[in-house]
């Protein structure tokens, strides 16, 4: 199996693909039923966690201990899919519970792609002594894994008072994870501008007196966009599942609202009594979720990178 | 060679200082905004202020900063490196030294990696291996379809259902078929058996290095594919070297530098999967004695167990970066 | 300084892979018929190479000449068995003394890479292997193959370095490539050619990469290693200029083909193809009736054509002066033009005539 690549054999096979490398990418994921699948699975949960009250019309906190561990019902009975220890309806937990967990996902890797791009940028441009702080900085973050940090502050700052709204009962765990969840953009951000950086055109953009600022913007980070882009499905499917793992420690989003979290935190509890459905409700969402997460980010790596499929 | 070693091993150190300096902070921070942790020793009875100095004396929390939020408290931080120094990481809240807690926890741990490991390497060199080298086939996509599904589920989910679903009735039919006192009893047991330690730790330390292989496989595929395609490939083949021996002596060596480079980073991951593991299988080491610290609110042992770590993860990276100098020559002469 | 190269080597697994012993001057020992290479992408077939032929002589030079993506590159890896693997050899033979080494199963194939036909690659810096020392690469073939002990290997790669000219061969062999400089790490990768003795040496575009003073020494270089064990040298190479002074015989290649076969002084006295007019009026001359009227150097009009969006015809065709209505429309065979030389023209004649007189 020789794979040699000289220029003359590269030129030859990118003959007749006159295409972008973003607009490649596009085709080849629209080809792919998986990527579609898991498109579809992602869309339907961000639908549930922005609006629940599509899915069901009972309030997740309205419990009637009478009604306690009824079974499954199915579609159209009162409680499609049954009731937990509490008498709460399982199906308005679900759909309610999606928002918390899916919310802190997206807000922790969205504030995370912020300061690792933008600490990445600045280290790779500017080198010399940002460049020494931001690498130390990194270094001292990355010795520390995002769990054990999490377990440390979250159980420090368990008693904390902060609200009950939607942003306040993700509060703690967003800012917890986001110190701890930076560090790969910056790192790849960083590999990227500086390969960027001695590029013949950013070399020349530099000599026709642009700006640093445009020269970042307009000339280097859209180089970085393609591995970062990569990293985002999968991150957020990491966070979901430390999510899990924090309710599990009674850490993580602070009852009385509900997350699949704090569903699988309870629910494990009544498996052996004959009540799986407790646990594999949330469990299948959860994993449903970040298995089409995962897809998703092993196909943008896969578009975004042709040197790899 | 000796300087490159000199210059990591110091920057080593300061990243460690720089790592207690802020672990002091936050814990500082978290004091101070928080309340008096030496409260917690007291559990639901109401103390008498004699009783929370002495307590407060006892775990050093009695310096006034505490009372002053905002104050980086330099004084206790000083103190406590002294004290690190002379290798006194404190006690948790029932009087026990942190180190001594931690020295009969660590075998365990170690044991529990060696499994990870191991499975991690099979996994993770086998099948990235065979993905590269038969690229494009069915036997690649199959296992980057693998690489995926491992994904989907991760430690906690898989730890998960094997405690609650499967555990039992596996080790009732191994109970039932092969005796109680026999291997596979032992194996598929649902906690820790301090007199089996390595039957007990098998199948978590199997399914902890499963979740973290997936990433490991993609590494593997992906830094030979590179080599595979890298020129000097097809010069040692125009050599007419045989395949078997391109492979060994240039794709496999050659990709060796990136993967080592990675094991230092999937360290960490692998150190939070065990706080996991030990957590939710009862199993006594590092990671559980934090899981149960950080539930009873311990938090001298919380900071005690994590700076240990946070050491222990220098020393791995600084060792990442000898054997990635020993493995690249272009590092160890530049 | 140049230490000639024991036999030995070569006795060890002589009986399995054919060799006949050492080379006459004048005997074949490669031959190209009809070659043809396909790539496939995910946008159809290109065909890179299309009925190439040539011949290697024991004691001569040929030059490859053409633009890049004429296919001179991918001709040889095909020979070699190097080719990747989006690309396949639909048409043609390569025979090593009468052995079609296309049609042989890759292992054996591979068994006649290094012995028989060993390859030179235009960047050495990626063509040598980053991770080890240059002395294990120079003889990691002859440990592999035939065994030969460390002591022996190391010797021998003093050897090899020594005959290269590299200084200090006995120190610079526990060195890695990135420790040498352009010129010096072009004579190792010669050097590790060199290794098994090979009776073909296909050099690809071996002092592109270099500075011009280092080119002519390395060029040297090749000459005098060819000359000395009267081997059989393929020269692959975009420029005409390096070709005058090595060469004993030039193909020159576009888009694919071969367009004109003959001997080196022939071509440069009267070229019989369009394209070889228009490459040799292209390469600068001081002594004066190279530049135009107006003092400036001639240029090939127009730009090759992409594999796979080649015109219909004479491929040459649209860059062409001579272009009439049958060069659109008939694609010219490689046909004599002169004794001892063929040119693929419809007006061959014209052009060599033209070029006489």
């Amino acid at each position: 199996m020789p794979e040699p690549t000289t220029p003359e054999v590269a030129a030859a096979v990118d003959v007749a693909a006159g295409r972008s490398l973003g607009a490649d990418a596009w085709h080849r994921l629209r080809r792919r039923p998986d990527v579609i699948v898991a498109v579809v699975v992602v869309a339907f949960f961000a639908v549930v966690a922005a609006v629940p009250t599509l899915f069901t019309s009972t309030d997740p906190q309205r419990c009637v201990i009478g009604d306690s561990k009824i079974h499954p019902q199915g579609f159209g009975a009162t409680h499609p899919f049954g009731t937990d220890a509490h008498g709460c309806d399982v199906l308005a937990q679900l759909a309610h519970g999606a928002r918390p967990s899916l919310l802190l996902a997206f807000v922790v890797v969205g504030a995370s792609v912020v300061i690792g791009v933008v600490l990445g940028l600045l280290a790779g441009y500017y080198l010399g002594w940002v460049d020494g702080i931001v690498s130390r900085v990194i270094e001292v973050f990355l010795v520390i894994p995002l769990l054990l940090a999490a377990l440390l502050l979250l159980s420090l700052f368990r008693n904390v008072h902060v609200g009950s709204g939607t942003f306040d009962v993700i509060l703690l765990p967003a800012i917890v994870l986001t110190l701890f969840a930076w560090m790969g953009y910056a790192r790849y951000v960083r590999a990227s501008v500086l390969e960027a950086k001695n590029l013949d055109y950013v070399t020349a953009a530099r000599a026709l007196g642009a700006s640093d600022v445009r020269i970042m913007l307009r000339h280097v980070l859209p180089n970085a966009v393609g591995p970062v882009t990569a990293l985002v499905p999968t991150a957020i499917a990491g966070v979901i599942s430390a999510e899990a793992v924090l309710a599990f420690l009674g850490i993580g989003v602070r009852p009385p609202a509900v997350s699949w979290g704090i569903m699988i935190t309870r629910g494990s509890e009544w498996v052996t009594g004959g009540y799986a459905y407790l646990l594999l409700f949330p469990l299948g969402c959860l994993v449903l979720t970040v298995l089409a997460l995962v897809v998703l980010g092993d196909a943008l790596r896969d578009a975004l990178d042709p040197r790899l499929r | 060679m000796g300087r490159y070693i000199l210059r990591r091993a110091l920057l080593g150190a300061l990243t460690l200082l720089i790592v207690m300096f802020v672990l002091h902070l936050l814990t500082t921070f978290a004091i101070q905004l928080n309340g008096n942790p030496a409260l917690a020793f007291f559990g639901d009875r109401v103390p008498t202020d004699a009783q929370v100095a002495a307590v407060e004396a006892r775990y050093g929390l009695d310096d006034p900063c505490y009372d002053q939020t905002g104050n980086p408290c330099l004084g206790p931080f000083v103190e406590r490196l002294g004290s690190y120094a002379q290798g006194d990481f404190g006690t948790d809240l029932r009087g026990r030294e942190v180190t001594d807690i931690v020295a009969t926890a660590a075998p365990n741990t170690l044991k529990l990696f060696a499994v990870v490991t191991v499975t991690w390497f099979v996994l993770g060199m086998g099948l990235g291996s065979v993905a590269a080298r038969w690229r494009g086939r069915p036997t690649d996509h199959g296992i980057r379809m693998s690489s995926v599904l491992i994904d989907a589920f991760p430690i906690f989910v898989l730890l998960l259902v094997y405690r609650y679903v499967f555990a039992v009735p596996l080790s009732g039919w191994a109970t039932s078929t092969f005796g109680a006192d026999s291997m596979a009893a032992l194996w598929f047991r649902p906690s820790f058996d301090d007199d089996h330690p390595w039957a007990t730790l098998l199948v978590p330390g199997i399914l902890l290095g499963l979740a973290g292989s997936a990433a490991f496989i993609r590494l593997v595929r992906a830094s030979q594919l590179e080599a595979y395609t890298g020129e000097h490939v097809r010069t040692a083949r125009s050599r007419g070297l045989p395949e078997r021996h391109v492979v060994v002596h240039h794709v496999v060596r050659n990709s060796s530098v990136p993967v080592v480079t990675a094991v230092g980073l999937t360290f960490t991951e692998a150190l939070a999967g065990a706080v996991i593991t030990e957590g939710m299988m009862n199993i006594y080491g590092m990671g559980g004695v934090l899981w149960e610290a950080v539930r009873a609110s311990d938090v001298a042992l919380v900071v005690g167990v994590v700076t240990i770590l946070a050491a222990v993860t220098v020393v791995v990276m600084l060792v990442v970066d000898v054997a990635y100098a020993a493995l690249d020559p272009r590092i160890r002469y530049a | 300084m140049t230490t000639s190269v024991p036999v030995d080597v070569r006795d060890r697994e002589s009986e399995d892979t054919g060799d006949t012993g050492p080379r006459d001057v004048g005997e074949t020992l490669l031959e190209v018929d009809d070659l043809a290479v396909e790539f496939r992408g995910d946008d159809g077939v290109v065909r890179a190479v299309d009925g190439l032929g040539y011949r290697v002589v024991a004691g001569r030079t040929l030059a490859l000449v053409g633009e890049s993506g004429c296919g001179k590159s991918v001709s040889s890896l095909a020979v070699m068995g190097l080719l990747p693997p989006a690309a396949r050899v639909t048409r043609g033979s390569a025979r090593f003394r009468g052995t079609d080494l296309l049609a042989l199963p890759p292992a054996r194939h591979r068994e006649h890479c290094g012995r028989h036909v060993a390859m030179v690659f235009q960047d050495a810096l990626a063509a040598l292997n980053p991770v080890h020392t240059v002395g294990y690469q120079l003889t990691e073939a002859l440990r592999a193959r035939t065994g030969a002990s460390r002591r022996d290997a190391r010797r021998r790669a003093v050897e090899l370095l020594d005959l290269v000219k590299v200084p200090h061969a006995a120190q610079r062999v526990h060195e890695y490539p990135h420790q040498f400089s352009g010129g010096m790490r072009q004579r190792v990768m010669i050097a590790s050619a060199l290794a098994l003795d090979p009776d073909v040496l296909i050099a690809d575009e071996p002092t592109t990469a270099l500075d011009v003073t280092v080119q002519a020494q390395v060029m040297q270089l090749l000459a005098e290693i060819q000359a000395e064990r009267n081997m059989g040298l393929v020269l692959i190479t975009h420029d005409l200029g390096v070709v005058a002074g090595v060469a004993d015989d030039v193909t020159v290649m576009y888009a694919g083909r071969a367009v004109e076969q003959a001997p080196v002084r022939e071509l440069y006295e009267a070229p019989a193809h369009p394209y070889t007019r228009a490459l040799l009026r292209s390469v600068p001359r001081l002594a004066g009736g190279g530049t135009d009227a107006d003092g400036r150097l001639p240029v090939v009009p127009g730009r090759p054509p992409a594999p796979g969006r080649v015109p219909s015809g004479c491929a040459f065709h649209p860059r062409c002066d001579l272009a009439r209505d049958v060069c659109r429309t008939d694609v010219p065979p490689l046909a004599e033009a002169a004794p001892g030389r063929s040119s693929a023209c419809h007006f061959s004649a014209e052009v060599l005539g033209g070029a006489r007189g």
